[in-house]
This record gives structure tokens, C-alpha cells and sequence, in this order.
């Protein structure tokens, strides 16, 4: 620890803190633009300049490590008319007249900075040299004019998200953000994750959907979680007037630490569908609109004459898990059918939960073990396409150290990142898994038992068709980690993969497929949605589509009730409508890929006829003369998950 | 001593500002009150006193020949002078033209304009002033007080108006500081 004296006030840091950090966690607040909590210090914008004692002239704050004993002044005449000039010379070097910014008017840094100096006019005017501005993107706006090269960009681009598009051409005024080595932005490497439009102070990235919408104080915050897929990011959903203006990742959420992916941030912006708002049922042949209880009492008298196994009930792992603890209470149990599952068939997650009970335990890590680890095998996912926010925490690291191997038999989009990539024959992954745990014991690398051998190495590689040479290199990236993970998805039984990855001391991580497929499996709807004689069938989807082929399969059915947000196939040959809240209109828990129990919460009201899906499977089981009285929060915990389950 | 004179005047802005001006409703009565208003774009008499005001204000830029007699007229004849919304404060959207050359602005305004038959052409009578880039009025001559905002709101005009009135000079800053 040392001690520094700032502004009167004695403060003890540890070392290495920057005197900026020091001043913050005593409440002293310094101007900053290019400084973000989040990012490693830049010291591009100088405007957090101060008085250090004994130094010839001001400091940055931001990336001026404290020494002990010395002594800071933030707030003299000096320092008030050096941040008073660095924000005139900014103000003059491109086009930051505000009346036409989307974040003129208290959402602009750079804005607050001037108002926070008192500045009443631009000392300097502006050179009038314009920049180029790039509209190519499909969410995102990238207008130069705007910038203060303040380089947050390009920085979350990179150490955020591992992604590396942003970085920066020319030099001094004639700095050009650009994408690649100088693509639009529609054309680059970016995959749309949006952490740049996070984190610019200015208006020069903005987010098209949202901008010239209304200011943050005028928009409500609600936080919540993404239901986007497994990995279960924290977020900031903006609304107004029941209205959604924007998504951002949550800075405070402990695993995403503010990052999100595109399907996250900018897929719920771009959702076109046809929202039901209002019951529908079959009346001639054609679907028409009715009252609740009408809808809800047609439901429940069909559905209640073919109680036993004349019901199929299938409910979307999109849903939270007290509906479908309800879903499985009424249909499984109050019902008594013999196939309630997900529209997911378990999947992602039953074979491993399979894994989990014959072991008796918890097998699985958690995502926050990629964070740390210095080496990754990537198995039968393509995590810069889904769950990608996983993806990321890979990506970020790989330049610091941290290895990758990917096994896939299709192309990966982490091929080009990886230090190895082994491409087995389509099917083959388990095989391929064997003649690497062969290479493992071959290098002398294994940190456990296994029965296979080194001698086996040559007949298990030409199985898995490639040389033995590939498998050695393979062998050496993961098992040469002391910390690796194993990120897999599918191709491979999870009891093949722990085996190995107990020879290699690594840690599993599946990616298990949507927001809850792991609470679906803690409460067994995990079936294959196989349709014999199914007299009618339940399906629960929400917001959720269902593959072409359950589509197929559910024709047959001759009695259907679809609860859904808006018109699919589906709907359209239903006898039963009943229009369901999407996600971001109701709430209830969801369990993330690695076990966290975290609560989704209500961003906006739905239309008037719209229920939730858990409200409407109870006013269903009402109708039908059940009482639902099920606690879901001891079915989590009815058989050991894949991984431990925490609050 | 008797009420302090104020004369205003506007050059390349759009009214928008004297507009706020009298958006201050029943309080412009109290301003009549406090001063003795000789001159503006919006009252009978336009120029201010050859003899000299002791308030000047100026709304828009300055971006040709005949904005820069405005405002040195403006500046010779008062005491304070004062630049009133973002056009005078810094340029404001007539600026906006500075990014490209006075040809081109031009061009697109009487020869390329979508409502401009073949006809069109470029003024060039001798008599038109001459246009330049456009200013703010400080890079013209000096300014004593700045009240950005597009417009500035009016209470902030009242604010400053009375403060002046009552010969003090006004503090800009908190809610009065907005440069939309």
C-alpha cells in the first residue's frame, strides 16, 4: 500500500493504482473522456491533467502510476485552465456543433465536460475540414466528424471483445477511425456486438435504431438479463413510453461486465413479426378472434378429454422456469401425458445431464474459468456465431498467451484464431478425441488415468483420418495449458469428453443451446417429441419459433392450442390461440449454461389482451379445474446438474 | 441614472432566438420596465442610436459583407455586447456551409436546388453584398457576453436581460449553459 496526499485528503492505494483511481475511490471526481472503467488507460484526451507536487508539468491522471507520499492538487487555477484548453482544442478540431448531435442535450461527455468547465463559446472556431462518415453498417452509424479520438472504441473492440475490427489510420488531426484496413464498416470484420456505440463519449458511433429517440434521463432503465441464448448476459434495456429505445450490457453484471453480442444488443430492435393480440378460435374452418374465457374454456374441455397420453405439450426453453415448471405440473401431471418436453428435445443438455447423474455430481465449470484459464479446446460450436459472448472471452485473451484448439468437423469461425485446428472426418469427433487423448499420453502430458495408450496413437489417428503429427501438435496446445477449458456443444458424449478432459486437467463447458435449456433438464423435459397417436397437442413457444419439421409433425395432431407471441405456421393451423408476453414484457428466473439462477425482469407492459405465458398456463389449469401447486424452485434441485447451480 | 438602452439586431440565424425572446410572455413587461428597448428587427426603429446603447445584442452569424456592418455597427455603438444563440456563439447550422467552398454553396443554392428550373443562375448584381464564411460574431468583433442555445431558452434570455438591465454581467453556467 502506499499513501497519497489529493486534494487534502490522505488516501491509501495499493500500488500501481493510477492517481485517477486513487481520486475516484476517494470521491474526488477528475474530468475524463478517453478513460473508461472497463478499458486500460489511454491518456488520449488529456483533459484529467493535474498538479502533481514536484513535477515540471501536469500530469495525466489517468495513467500516472501514485508514488507513495505524493501530492496531487485536481482543482487549481492551472488545472482548471489546462482542461479549459484541452477542451478547446478539441472543440476545434471537427465538427462538434451540437444542435444537430443525437446526444447533444446530456448524453455527450464531451458536451457535459464543456458545460462542467463553464465554457460559454469555442475560444478557438473549428478548421472546417471534413471527415468522412460511413452509413454502411446495418445498426451502427460511424460519423469521424464527431470523433475525439479518444480510441474507446477501439480498445473495446479489442481487449472487450477480441474482435479487432476499429483501429485507427493516419496521424494527428488526419486520425481516421476505420474498420480493417479501411473497409466500410458493412463490409469489415465487425459482427455487430454494438460494445463501440457503448462506449463512445460522442456522437461519432450511434446506433440507428435508437438515435433522435429521446435522451437517457427521458428513457426508463430497467436491468435485466438477455434471454438470447445460454450465457445469460446482464442488461440495461432503455424504454419509453412503453417503447423500446436501446440495449446495452450491463456494466455490473458479473459475468459480461457490460458486453454483449449482436443478438443481444441489436436483433430485438430488428424484430419483425406479426404480434397476436387477442384469443383466437376455429370457428368454420377459419381462425377467429374471441374473449379469454371462451379461448381458455375450449382449450381446457378438448385438452381434459384426452387426459392420459392423448396430450402432446411442448414448451420453449425461452420460457422462464416457473412456466415451465407449471407447463410440466399441469400437462405432466394434472393431465397425466406421456410426452411433455422442450421444442429443444433436450438435445443440448440430455446426454450430459445422463453424464451428471451416473456420476452423482456436478461435472461442468463455470464460464468465469475462461477468464482465467491459458489454454481452450473448442469442440462442436462455433462460438463466434452462437453464444458468442463466450466467444469473446476467448477471443480476448488469445493474444496475451492462452492457446486454442478447435475440433470441429464443419468450418469453425475461430479456425483462424485457433494455435491448431484439427478438422476430423464429418462424425468422427470421438474418435479424433481418442487419438488426441493417445497424443496426450504419447507427449507424457497427462495429468490422469486413461486405459488408452501411447502405442495406440498411430491405429486411433489413421480412424479419425488425420496424421498422427496433427494430433501431437493438437495434443501439445491443450495439454501443454495449466489451466485449460474445454468449450463443446455436440458431436461427442460428454462422458468421452470428461474422460479426457480429466487427462488433461481441463475444465467442461457446454454451451447447452437456449436461455434455460439447463432448467429444462433439471426438470426432465428433455423427450424426443415423437407424435404417434397424440390427440392434441400444447405448445408453449412465446417469442420462440419451432423447427420446420416439428411443424410437419404437429399437422397431424387433430386438436392444437399454440400459446405465442406472434403468427407463425404454427398459429396458423391451431384450433386454440392464446397470445403470449415476449421477453421483454414478462418475468421469471432463468438458469444460465453454468448454473447461475438469475431473474428476467418485466422492460414493458404487453398489449392489452396479452398475457405472460405462466399467467395463462394457470388461468388454463383454473379452467380445466386444477390447482398448480408446484415449487419450482425444489424441481431445480430434483436431480445433480451438469454444473452447480448458484444464486 | 435612467433605464439602460438595448438595441438587437440579427444577421445569419433564423429568428429563432428573438422568437424565444418574446417567449418569455408577460415577463417581456417587466424587461420594458427595466430597460428602454431603442431598437430590433421586430419594432419600428431597426438601428440602434448613432448616440449609443449601453446593451447590444446579436443574433446569428456573420456570413457576408453586409452582417459584418451589422455587427461592426452593433460593436461601435454599445457598451456590452452580447451573442445571443448558437449562430452568433459559434456559427450554428449557417456554419455548416464552411465545409464546403462559397462555389459550391452557391451552385446548390440557385443553379442545383430541386425547385431550380435551367434558369437558374448565381446573383451577381454589383449592388448584393458579398458572401464569406460564416463567423461567429466573436471572430468579427470582440463579444463581452455569450448566450448559446438553438435558441436559448427564455428564461435564459430574461435571466441574462435582467442581469444586464440592473447592470451586473451574467453568470452562464448550471441550467443557464445549454447548447442544444
Amino acid at each position: 500500500m502506499v499513501t497519497v496526499t489529493i486534494d487534502g485528503k490522505q488516501i491509501e492505494v495499493s500500488e500501481g493504482t493510477t492517481v485517477l483511481r486513487a481520486a475516484q475511490s476517494a470521491g474526488i471526481d477528475i474530468p475524463t473522456l478517453c478513460d473508461h472503467p472497463h478499458l486500460t488507460p489511454y491518456g488520449g484526451c488529456r483533459l484529467c491533467l493535474v498538479e502533481v507536487e514536484g513535477a515540471r508539468t501536469l500530469q495525466p491522471s489517468c495513467t500516472m502510476p501514485v508514488n507513495n507520499n505524493m501530492v496531487v492538487h485536481t482543482d487549481t487555477q492551472k488545472v482548471k485552465d489546462a482542461r479549459k484548453f484541452v477542451l478547446t482544442l478539441i472543440f476545434s478540431e471537427r465538427n462538434h456543433f451540437c444542435p444537430y448531435c443525437q446526444v447533444s442535450g446530456g448524453d455527450c461527455e464531451l458536451q457535459n465536460s464543456a458545460y462542467h468547465e463553464g465554457m460559454t463559446h469555442w475560444p478557438l472556431q473549428p478548421n472546417w475540414q471534413p471527415y468522412p462518415m460511413d452509413a454502411s453498417h446495418p445498426y451502427i452509424i460511424l460519423e469521424n466528424n464527431r470523433c475525439i479520438l479518444c480510441r474507446r472504441c477501439v480498445r473495446a473492440c479489442g481487449e472487450l471483445v477480441g474482435n479487432y475490427t476499429l483501429g485507427f489510420e493516419e496521424r494527428g488531426a488526419s486520425s481516421l477511425l476505420v474498420a480493417d484496413t479501411g473497409l466500410p464498416l458493412g463490409e469489415s470484420t465487425c459482427i455487430s456486438c454494438g460494445s463501440c456505440v457503448q462506449v463512445c463519449p460522442t456522437g461519432a458511433l450511434i446506433d440507428r435504431w435508437s438515435a433522435y429517440r429521446g435522451h437517457d434521463e427521458q428513457a426508463v432503465d430497467t436491468q435485466t438479463i438477455c434471454v438470447g441464448c445460454s450465457v445469460g448476459c446482464g442488461i440495461d434495456v432503455f424504454t419509453r413510453d412503453n417503447n423500446l429505445l436501446r440495449i446495452d450490457g450491463n456494466w455490473d453484471a458479473p459475468l459480461n461486465e457490460g458486453v454483449i453480442c449482436e443478438i443481444g444488443r441489436f436483433k430485438p430492435m430488428d424484430e419483425k413479426c406479426d404480434r397476436l393480440v387477442t384469443p383466437m378460435i376455429r370457428k368454420n374452418g377459419s381462425l377467429k378472434a374471441t374473449t379469454w374465457d371462451e379461448a381458455l374454456k375450449v382449450a381446457a374441455s378438448e385438452l381434459k378429454s384426452h387426459s392420459g397420453d392423448g396430450i402432446a405439450a411442448v414448451i420453449s426453453t425461452r420460457q422462464p422456469i416457473e412456466a415451465m415448471s407449471h407447463f410440466k405440473g399441469l400437462f405432466a401431471k394434472a393431465l397425466g401425458s406421456d410426452l411433455v418436453t422442450t421444442t429443444e428435445e433436450g438435445a443440448y443438455t440430455e446426454s450430459a445431464a445422463k453424464l451428471a447423474d451416473s456420476l452423482g455430481k456436478a461435472f461442468e465449470g463455470k464460464l468465469a474459468d475462461l477468464q482465467s484459464a491459458d489454454g481452450f479446446m473448442v469442440l462442436g460450436t462455433d462460438l463466434v456465431k452462437d453464444h458468442q459472448v463466450a466467444g469473446f472471452f476467448i477471443k480476448r485473451v488469445l493474444g496475451n498467451g492462452p492457446r486454442l484448439l478447435v475440433l470441429d468437423s464443419a468450418e469453425n469461425s475461430l479456425d483462424a484464431l485457433a494455435n491448431k485446428v484439427l478438422k476430423g472426418k464429418k462424425g468422427a469427433l470421438e474418435d479424433s478425441l481418442l487419438a488426441l487423448s493417445a497424443a496426450v499420453v504419447k507427449l507424457g502430458l497427462a495429468k490422469g488415468k486413461t486405459s488408452i495408450k501411447a502405442t495406440d496413437l498411430d491405429a486411433l489417428a489413421s480412424k479419425a483420418g488425420l496424421k498422427t503429427e496433427e494430433y501431437l501438435d493438437a495434443a501439445f496446445v491443450i495439454a501443454g495449458a495449466q489451466k485449460p477449458v474445454i468449450v463443446y456443444e455436440k458431436g461427442v458424449s460428454p462422458a468421452a469428453l470428461n474422460d479426457f478432459a480429466q487427462l488433461v486437467g481441463a475444465t467442461l463447458i457446454s454451451v447447452k443451446g437456449n436461455a434455460n435449456s439447463l432448467a429444462a433438464a433439471q426438470l426432465g423435459l428433455e423427450k424426443p417429441a415423437r407424435i404417434n397417436s397424440h390427440k392434441a397437442l400444447v405448445a408453449a413457444l412465446g417469442d420462440d419459433e419451432v423447427s420446420q419439421k416439428m411443424v410437419k409433425d404437429f399437422e397431424k395432431i387433430p386438436f392444437k392450442v399454440v400459446i405465442a407471441s406472434a403468427s407463425s405456421a404454427l398459429t396458423a393451423m391451431a384450433d386454440v390461440v392464446l397470445p403470449a408476453a415476449n421477453w421483454l414484457e414478462q418475468e421469471g428466473h432463468y438458469l444460465s449454461l453454468d448454473g447461475r439462477l438469475q431473474k428476467a425482469n418485466r422492460c414493458l407492459t404487453p398489449a392489452a389482451e396479452v398475457r405472460p405465458t405462466d399467467e395463462i398456463l394457470v388461468a388454463l389449469a383454473e379452467t380445466a379445474g386444477f390447482k398448480l401447486e408446484n415449487d419450482w424452485t425444489q424441481e431445480l434441485h430434483q436431480r445433480v446438474a451438469v454444473t452447480e447451480i448458484v444464486k | 441614472m435612467g433605464k439602460p438602452k438595448v438595441s438587437t439586431d440579427w444577421m445569419a440565424g433564423c429568428a429563432g432566438c428573438h422568437m424565444s425572446l418574446l417567449d418569455m410572455d408577460e415577463r417581456i413587461a417587466k424587461i420594458a420596465e427595466l430597460v428602454d428597448l431603442r431598437s430590433s428587427p421586430i419594432t419600428d426603429l431597426k438601428v440602434p442610436d448613432a448616440g449609443g446603447v449601453d446593451v447590444g445584442v446579436l443574433e446569428g452569424g456573420v456570413n457576408n459583407t453586409a452582417n459584418e456592418e451589422v455587427a461592426l455597427r452593433m460593436r461601435s455603438r454599445c457598451k456590452v455586447l452580447v451573442a445571443l444563440g448558437d449562430c452568433a456563439v459559434f456559427g450554428g447550422v449557417p456554419a455548416m456551409r464552411n465545409f464546403f467552398t462559397i462555389e459550391e454553396s452557391l451552385r446548390r443554392a440557385y443553379i442545383e436546388t430541386e425547385s431550380t428550373d435551367e434558369s437558374g443562375k448565381i446573383p451577381n448584381d454589383p449592388e448584393l453584398c458579398v458572401p464569406t464564411k460564416v463567423r461567429a460574431v466573436q471572430e468579427v468583433v470582440p463579444v463581452d457576453v455569450f448566450v448559446p442555445g438553438c435558441p436559448p431558452d427564455a428564461d435564459t434570455i430574461f435571466y441574462v436581460l435582467s442581469e444586464l438591465a440592473q447592470g451586473r454581467i451574467p453568470d452562464m453556467k448550471g441550467d443557464k449553459l445549454d447548447w442544444h
